[in-house]
């Protein structure tokens, strides 16, 4: 029997249109579908400015969707992101897509150890239990103790982006969404992460990822879309057309 | 953001529908139309006379709007806070809402003590039980960070963002289901506006209240509110999630207010 969907774009497309820069449009995706599965990779490639990073967040909600739809099983449901109401994208994010940024938004005077575990508050976890399990996450990443209960605020790149990650895999998602994890971390590091994304794959994840090092496409792709052939980018200029 | 636990669009606790008011010939703001989940918070951004203040006038119930109305779900019902009985519109705003403005000294009692100014509140509330009310006012002290025993103390003595926090203290004593909030960060210095952001994140999902903050400071629009509302004269031009209206905007004024943005 075929494996079910749980991400369909359908027909997706997306331009960005600069009103202050001469009316310039970029077409990033024209009418663009693909499937994708629990308990699968999908290594996202191409050069930088391929919509790589677009993909992931029009999947997030954060960018809208100018045209199709992105549909996703959400507690037995099927949903379409682009069209959800709001109180359907913070359910959908709380319980259903996960997303690691390329860099941690650092709230100030919020200890890393309550960064990493909001998710699973979200979720009402009780709040000792969640610490148990931050802590643990938090030591597994190589993130010194005496360093918990600090503000991520001046934390280094490497170690911003770790607890940018625990903050990812603390809670399990249906649907992961990596925009570079691994980046800014030494090999010590990657390889935990790496073993991380493994564990949230045996647990039926469908991992949707942005990596550039090429090691990591032979670690674990299922799948690889080169975005770079698979879309015709054109820049129109200047554009006259309302949106 | 966390707090708000709806997946369905439940009934929302407030809905602004036609909402416009002239001053005269001037326009304050023209055809507004929003609704608030509880727990959620909502931001309204935009210029300077943008028409952000008139329009959270108008739902305070400071300003009378010219047309439109503000649907408020109270036990009772569904009421409109433009066409009820004054009396009961008082009543409401009184005891559902909070209100606290860009300049603490506006709206504190400067001449009775912190204690005062939040023992106030409870008594036109209905509490008579002086240690009652006392112990109260403490505890609402220690929640907004304030040194309990700063209680007998004048609000005069207290700095920028310490009365700030008290107004915010006194507006949160009984228990409102939403807060109306006029740039309450700004004039403050950015290491006590992040406190006071902490402060107010923590208030919000603790408390399970809905916000509607009127701000011109985009990252602090980010980080508290879930939804975005961005005003130009007088008008909405765009709306949509927070991460939506900063990271994709769409609109050519919410590309230059966005645009114009220094990161530090």
């Amino acid at each position: 029997m075929a494996l079910r969907w749980i991400l369909k774009l359908e027909n997706i497309e997306k331009d960005f249109l600069f009103h202050l820069q001469q009316g310039t449009r970029i077409v990033v995706f024209e009418r663009f579908s693909h499937r994708f599965f629990p308990g699968r990779t999908t290594i996202l490639t191409g050069p930088s400015g391929t919509g790589k990073s677009t993909l992931l967040r029009m999947i997030y909600g954060t960018y809208t969707t100018g045209g199709g739809h992105i549909w996703v099983r959400h507690r037995n449901r099927t949903v379409d992101i682009s069209a959800a109401e709001p109180a359907m994208i913070y359910a959908l994010r709380r319980d259903t897509i996960g997303y690691v940024s390329q860099f941690l938004r650092v709230i100030p005077r919020v200890s890393a150890l309550d960064t990493v575990i909001e998710p699973l508050l979200a979720r009402n976890m009780d709040l000792e239990k969640a610490r148990k399990k931050g802590r643990a996450l938090l030591e597994r990443l190589n993130i010194p103790s005496t360093m918990w209960h600090l503000s991520a605020t001046t934390f280094s790149g490497g170690e911003q982006q770790r607890i940018n990650l625990a903050r990812g895999f603390i809670a399990p998602f249906p649907v992961l969404l990596l925009d570079e994890p691994t980046a800014s971390l030494d090999l010590k590091n990657r390889q935990i992460v790496i073993d991380l994304i493994k564990e949230a794959l045996a647990d039926n994840t469908c991992v949707i990822g942005v990596f550039h090092d090429p090691a990591d496409h032979k670690d674990f792709a299922d799948h690889t879309i080169d975005l770079s052939l698979m879309l015709n980018q054109e820049v129109m200029q200047p554009c006259t057309k309302k949106n | 953001m966390t707090g708000v636990q709806q997946e369905h669009t439940s009934l929302p606790l407030l809905q602004v529908r036609h909402l416009c008011k002239f001053f005269g010939r001037q326009l304050g703001c023209h055809d507004i139309n929003f609704a608030v989940s509880p727990g959620e918070v909502i931001g309204v951004v935009g210029e300077s006379g943008s028409g952000k203040s008139t329009l959270l006038n108008c739902i305070a119930g400071r300003i009378k709007p010219s047309n439109g109305s503000v649907l408020f779900s109270s036990s009772k019902g569904i009421i409109d806070l433009c066409r009820c009985e004054e009396a009961l519109m008082r009543k409401i705003i009184r005891t559902q809402t909070g209100y606290v403005t860009q300049n603490p000294a506006r709206s504190l009692k400067m001449h009775i003590s912190a204690g005062g100014n939040i023992g106030e509140k409870l008594m036109a509330a209905g509490m008579r039980h002086y240690g009652e009310i006392r112990k109260t006012a403490l505890m609402w002290l220690e929640k907004v960070e304030i040194d309990p025993c700063r209680i007998d103390d004048l609000p005069a003595t207290f700095s920028g963002g310490m009365q700030q926090r008290l107004q915010i203290a006194a507006n949160l004593v009984n228990a409102p289901r939403i807060m109306l909030m006029d740039e309450p960060t700004s004039g403050l210095d950015v290491s006590v506006q992040a406190r006071l952001i902490d402060v107010l994140r923590k208030l919000v999902s603790g408390l399970h209240l809905s916000m509607i903050l009127v701000t011109h400071d985009l990252a602090v629009a980010r980080l508290l509110c879930h939804r975005l509302y961005v005003m130009k004269q007088g008008e909405i031009v765009e709306s949509g999630l927070s991460d939506q209206i900063l990271d994709d905007p769409r609109q050519p004024y919410t590309q230059l207010l966005v645009s114009s943005v220094l990161k530090p």
